[in-house]
């Protein structure tokens, strides 16, 4: 694709094109989606895509007004402000595409923003459910996406900055933050790097968070994503950035830290003592969804010792009639989970419940009974699994399937010290990591204690008074009540 | 670049080489549970493993493999050649010592217990009033695997303080310690089953003589503190208005004194006192009343500190000190004279006396 500029600014005026008719219509030859008007006696040609306008708005906007009157009348009403004049050529090829309808007379050129394709209506989350509190979910459309955080922020120190990602796609990508509550490096740093990205096509938020985060070599995801408004308006009140990429019903929030994908909305809508008990359930779900089956491997394989005198007949029971070792048995079963899992995800919710019953009744039951897995194992993988999916962060859930692998070779190959091994190896690089260059183990480390309260547990509201550390933010208090 | 790739391509290697040699996958391991010591006439050792058996297939509840040999180790690659499991003693819970054994002195065995790091700290050592390997080879139809019914029968025996829970750190400890004698719980086999028959009492490791199982909990109270006793006192023989009573969540604090008169004898004082529920009285007492109350405490404390006083005797006369009345002693005075005491053969010459307090804090719902 050949070089053009990232955005669309009229500002380079070297080699500025004069807009005409003929130009605009040689460079969207072959388009049959663009229709062409014109209306000869009155000096007007109108160009839009005609399954990108609105054509109510069309009529109301520029038809009746236009074609109603005399053409002396005309130059008037071009005036109006929703007339934009352009002079620039590529700046109208560039409004075309973004559905704006462009308008010919005489020499001068204008578009109209007329812009209106069908989307999704908003709808719930699919993949993060809350039980109480607001259900709406932000849609594909980054103007509805951008209203729905409105309605929940009525602040003129939102800020919105629009970027566009993509040299053909042509990506819009919204950075917003609250002025003097976002610490403004983060800002200046985000834009930097998205303004950076040179690449042909942005889809998703999620690939546009590729570009740009801090390693992109590791396996964690650096940046939030949230489909909840409610949950990204709490992020710009803590300081943090938000962005917005159209086509993407995600939007991201930096900087992030490890801890913050086991919180949910959930956790603040509920009585302070249930979120606490459910966020500190998701840590030990955590610690079940690494560990849990790496350490059946290494007990079963090495480490007899540690398993309890009662557990010890019922386990050697289950495995006498396993032909594998526990890591091949272990691998088998985490795959057949992870087929499960991914069958699951790809199949239409109906299709997607008959897997679920097929998987869980055939593999389950009739692998014990073929002797190909102790059922012990199963109860193991099945815990591990559940436990993965209480993360509600599915990107990081997602993750800690992968590490959950690699923890349960290492724990076949050394046992216990391969599995202590993993797990310092995991806390080194995450220690490592950066997220717009804030530590990714904040409050940890830094150590900042200050910020548990409201990362660990949910303490009652009157005590959760200030921003979280990690946003630097200038203006620290958020809740100003007396204690 | 090439650096990182060496050192990635030396972790992979390492992930290959590693072996997995030191694999001990459950199913093809045999946990020994139990193990047996007895000394036979020759000098050698009779030694006797229980593995728990958890293959469908097989009926039998466990395995018992016996073999002689002159150590412990010795006799686990004998007995490794008559069974097709991996033994290994990681699950040891219970090591039972034949009194022939006992006698000779238990320490050369305990070498191989204490060194092997996969051993717990916490296996129980058991003294067999008989033959060991016997006990241990039999099976009590109404009771689970011997080793497990030992292993059981001595650790509930222990929470109500009966007799001591003597596990390998603590025999360990109370050997190397000066001024205290280890001991530990004695069994016999009764026919139908086993049952519990003291405390054997050692110098060093070298078992001396037992307490009986009725004066057990009166030991427990000269050798510490503890919580959640029970002990059933015979008031016929001592008193005109009682029968009996049998004393439950017992609570006994002891208090050690040490006093060295001016005539070289050292006095060691001991106030156990203790507080009791009574669970069952029969007597013409009326509890409620506070005055009869006290006058059952005394009696009973008087019983009590006779027992005691006959127990101390016998210690004495035994010379072992296992209540350990010599850590106060040697706290009492200067290293030096520690060392120049032989508190072996000054323990007899101790005057040692003891004073059990009772008291009574609830009596129940009958008045």
């Amino acid at each position: 694709m050949t070089n053009t500029d990232v955005q669309p600014q009229p500002s380079s005026s070297d080699n500025q094109v004069k807009p005409s008719l003929e130009h605009t219509l040689s460079e969207f030859q072959d388009c049959i989606d663009l229709i062409h008007r014109s209306y000869p006696e009155l000096h007007i040609d109108l160009l839009f895509f005609g399954h990108q306008v609105d054509h109510d708005r069309l009529y109301q906007d520029i038809m009746n007004p236009l074609l109603s009157g005399e053409t002396e009348a005309i130059p008037t009403i071009l005036k109006q402000s929703r007339f934009i004049r352009v002079r620039d050529s590529k700046e109208l090829i560039i409004g075309i595409l973004s559905g704006k309808a462009a308008i010919f007379f005489l020499q001068d050129a204008f578009l109209v923003d007329v812009f209106g394709v069908n989307s999704r209506a908003i709808s719930q989350s699919e993949t993060e459910t809350v039980i109480t509190g607001p259900h709406d979910a932000f849609t594909e459309q980054a103007g509805t996406n951008l209203s729905l955080i409105r309605q929940r922020i009525k602040s003129s120190h939102l800020k919105v900055i629009k970027l566009s990602v993509g040299e053909i796609t042509k990506t819009d990508v919204y950075v917003l933050y609250i002025k003097d509550i976002a610490n403004m490096d983060y800002v200046n740093k985000a834009i930097e790097r998205i303004k950076f990205i040179e690449v042909d096509a942005l889809f998703d938020t999620n690939m546009l968070l590729q570009y740009i985060d801090d390693a992109p070599y590791s396996v964690f995801p650096q940046f939030l994503t949230s489909e909840r408004p409610d949950a990204i308006g709490s992020k710009l009140i803590a300081g943090r950035i938000v962005g917005i990429v159209d086509g993407s019903p995600s939007a991201f929030s930096a900087p992030t830290s490890f801890f913050e994908y086991f919180s949910s909305s959930d956790d603040y809508y509920q009585r302070w003592m249930l979120g606490s008990a459910s966020r500190l359930l998701r840590f030990i779900a955590l610690i079940i969804t690494l560990s849990f089956t790496a350490l059946y491997v290494s007990i079963t394989t090495y480490h007899y010792e540690m398993i309890p005198e009662n557990l010890l007949l019922t386990l050697t029971e289950s495995r006498s009639r396993v032909p594998f070792p526990p890591l091949y048995e272990a691998l088998f079963m985490e795959t057949t989970i992870e087929l499960l899992r991914e069958a699951g995800a790809r199949l239409p919710t109906k299709i997607g419940q008959t897997i679920g019953i097929v998987g869980g009744i055939v593999i389950g039951q009739a692998a014990v009974q073929a002797g190909l897995t102790s059922n012990i194992l199963i109860i193991t993988v099945a815990a591990s699994a559940i436990a993965s999916f209480v993360t509600p962060a599915y990107v990081m859930s997602a993750s800690i399937r992968l590490l959950r692998f690699g923890l349960i070779l290492l724990a076949g190959i050394w046992g216990n010290f391969g599995l202590a091994a993993g797990v310092t190896a995991i806390v080194i690089h995450m220690s490592g990591l950066t997220s717009l260059g804030s530590s990714y183990l904040t409050p940890v480390a830094p150590l900042k204690l200050k910020d548990w309260k409201d990362v660990f547990i949910v303490a009652p509201f009157k005590f959760l008074t200030e921003r979280p550390s990690q946003s630097r933010s200038p203006n620290k208090v958020k809740n100003k009540m007396k204690k | 670049m090439s650096k990182d790739r060496v050192t990635i391509g030396l972790l992979v290697l390492l992930i290959f080489l590693a072996g997995c040699g030191d694999q001990r996958i459950l199913e093809r391991t045999g946990f020994i549970q139990s193990t047996s010591y007895d000394l036979l006439p020759n000098g050698r050792v009779k030694f006797s493993i229980s593995l728990p058996k958890a293959d469908p297939e097989i009926k039998v509840s466990r395995e018992f493999l016996t073999t002689v040999a002159l150590s412990g180790k010795e006799a686990r690659i004998k007995l490794a050649r008559e069974t097709n499991l991996m033994l290994v003693s990681g699950q040891l819970r219970t090591t039972l010592f034949g009194l022939s054994i006992a006698r000779a002195g238990l320490w050369d065995h305990m070498d191989t217990l204490l060194r092997d790091p996969t051993i717990s700290e916490q296996a129980k050592i058991v003294i067999v009033n008989g033959d060991a390997h016997e006990l241990l080879q039999k099976n009590y139809k109404e009771y689970p695997r011997t080793g497990q019914y030992v292993d059981r029968l001595v650790e509930k025996e222990a929470t109500g303080h009966t007799i001591p829970l003597t596990t390998l750190y603590s025999f360990t400890r109370d050997y190397h310690d000066d001024g205290i004698e280890p001991v530990a719980p004695i069994v016999k086999d009764a026919g139908q089953n086993i049952v519990v028959d003291g405390v054997a009492l050692f110098h060093g490791s070298s078992y001396v003589d037992k307490i009986k199982a009725d004066d057990s909990l009166i030991f427990a109270f000269l050798r510490g503190n503890f919580k959640h006793g029970e002990i059933s006192v015979d008031l016929t023989k001592d008193t005109k208005e009682s029968k009996t009573a049998m004393l439950s969540s017992l609570a006994s604090k002891r208090k050690v004194d040490v006093r060295h008169e001016t005539n070289g004898r050292t006095t060691v004082n001991m106030q156990v006192s203790v507080k009791v529920s009574v669970m069952e009285y029969v007597g013409k007492f009326r509890l409620s009343n506070d005055a009869q109350r006290h006058t059952l405490e005394q009696q009973i404390s008087e019983i009590m500190t006779n027992r005691a006083a006959r127990l101390i005797k016998f210690l004495q006369e035994k010379k072992i000190d296992s209540i350990g009345a010599g850590i106060y002693v040697r706290n009492s005075m200067s290293y030096r004279a520690w060392k120049k005491l032989n508190w072996y053969e000054e323990f007899p010459n101790v005057n040692l006396q003891c004073k059990v307090k009772v008291k009574i804090k609830d009596y129940g719902f009958l008045r």
